[in-house]
């Protein structure tokens, strides 16, 4: 005899697994865009060897599946460097440099994008290399990137439900295990689908809100 | 003394500026003319530092602009006003002007508001101190791009084209600033197409001709016919410029 309804507590696991979700994903992107900001900014000053290293790095993480990398760190890591990580770990290194990699790519062509002519002002006026990237660079980098950049957030979500297949309990493996006990896959699954729904679309508004404030500057004001 | 010896630039198989030699002294209006593509904005972009020179040395007050340790100083003495104003479009107005005299000369930010504002009241912009460029005509842009500069107390003041991109009405406004710095003792090197303008304001008016520098002659002289006019390529630019 089996047990195939829903229980209240089932919500309990629904919240459980959205709060693992969502905090995996919070810390993720804050590691991810990090990082990501710091190679930029070493391709910006153009360290040697470093920004040849972040280079490659960045290309390996871009080009193949998370799922991959996913298992060549859960896997791999005790295997060859005899470094024994639990899934949580495994999750947050794989997902942080996966997010970085992206958010690299955001923050260079960000930087690109500013004009020559504002940095040379800057310059010609006595400003640090350092003075031009913060009070010039910066600002309108991050005004510029926060579309992109929300956008691949909202990717990102949805590609933490990968994190499942190694153990980790967010939503997609509580969905996994409701499924398999209550045997409603359209049900479950249209919950869970849902819950990533919304934090998308939460995520996603709280991109527009940030941008509207540093877009200011270019704001239209009717003619 | 702005002291430019020598100097020699060159991209690629293209010779820019050939041997070009030149002195400010303090308190000179010095014009330069000269076709598109001669190397006017060229020399200026090597006096600030923003091109490294092939040959030949440029000094600002002694200053090197060659090494990097006195560039900063040779900077600090010259300000730029460029032609597409340059200015940084996330910041107001009045951000523009004090962003170098807070970060660079470390001036308090209430000093170098107050100076910022005393600056735009000059040239007619007070109440623009909190509008973005984009809410700036050309001519309100290109006069905060004159502020900027004058807020860092230049020794120098270099002038690139400084109203090429505006209309002839804007043109004067600007120009009416100008005149009035010119009248009032700052020295400027001014890179231009207004021919008449620089002649009512100049001391002196150097002609560059494919990077190299034909003529250098107190204003009067450049007009004369026995001066300037005598060099059939001086005759011919200003007979040209006039017409147009």
């Amino acid at each position: 005899m089996r047990f195939t309804e829903f229980t209240p507590f089932d919500l309990v696991l629904l919240a459980q697994g959205l709060g693992v979700t969502i905090g995996l994903f919070l810390l993720t992107s804050l590691i991810g865009v990090i990082v990501g900001t710091a190679w930029g900014v070493i391709r910006f000053y153009r360290v040697p060897v470093l920004m040849q290293l972040v280079t490659f790095v960045a290309e390996l993480l871009k080009n193949s599946p998370v799922l991959v990398q996913l298992f060549l760190v859960f896997f791999g890591f005790p295997a060859f460097f005899h470094l024994n990580l639990g899934p949580v770990q495994a999750a947050v290194l794989t997902l942080s440099a996966n997010t970085a990699a992206f958010v690299y790519v955001i923050a260079v062509s960000a930087i690109e994008s500013i004009g020559r002519d504002q940095i040379e002002s800057a310059r010609v006026f006595g400003l640090t290399r350092w003075q031009v990237l913060r009070h010039v660079i910066a600002p309108q980098a991050a005004a510029f990137s926060i579309g992109p950049l929300t956008a691949l957030l909202v990717n990102q979500l949805q590609v933490t439900s990968l994190i499942s297949v190694i153990g980790v309990m967010d939503l997609a493996k509580i969905g996994a295990t409701l499924n398999l006990r209550t045997l409603k896959p359209f049900v479950v699954w249209s919950v869970v689908g849902l819950l990533y729904y919304v934090t998308a679309k939460l995520v996603a508004a709280a991109g527009t809100r940030i941008e509207t404030r540093l877009r200011a500057h270019s704001a239209f004001r009717g003619l | 003394m702005l002291n430019v010896e020598q100097v020699k630039k060159t991209f690629g198989s293209v010779t820019v500026l050939d041997g070009v030699n030149l002195v400010v002294n303090p308190g000179e209006v010095v014009s330069i003319l000269g076709s598109s593509g001669s190397g006017k904005s060229t020399l200026v972009r090597c006096i600030n530092g923003l091109e490294r020179l092939d040959g030949g040395r440029i000094t600002v007050d002694g200053f090197d602009v060659s090494r990097p340790r006195e560039l900063a100083e040779a900077r600090k003495r010259s300000g730029t006003v460029f032609q597409l104003f340059n200015l940084y479009p996330h910041m107001t107005a009045l951000r523009n002007i004090t962003l170098a005299p807070i970060e660079v000369l470390k001036r308090p930010r209430a000093e170098a508001e107050e100076e910022g504002r005393a600056l735009l009241a000059s040239v007619g912009l007070d109440d623009r101190a909190d509008a973005y460029p984009a809410q700036l005509s050309g001519g309100q842009r290109q006069r905060v791009g004159i502020c900027r500069a004058l807020a860092m107390k230049p020794r120098y003041l270099l002038l690139d084209e400084v109203t090429s991109a505006l209309d002839p009405e804007m043109t004067a406004d600007v120009l009416d600033i100008l005149a009035k710095l010119a009248a009032s003792g700052t020295t400027m090197l001014f890179v231009t197409h207004e021919i008449e303008f620089a002649r009512q304001i100049s001391d002196r008016i150097v002609f560059l001709e494919k990077g190299v520098l034909l003529v250098d002659l107190p204003t009067r002289d450049f007009f004369a016919a026995d001066g300037g006019l005598a060099q059939p390529r001086v005759a011919q630019f200003l007979s040209k410029m006039r017409k147009d």
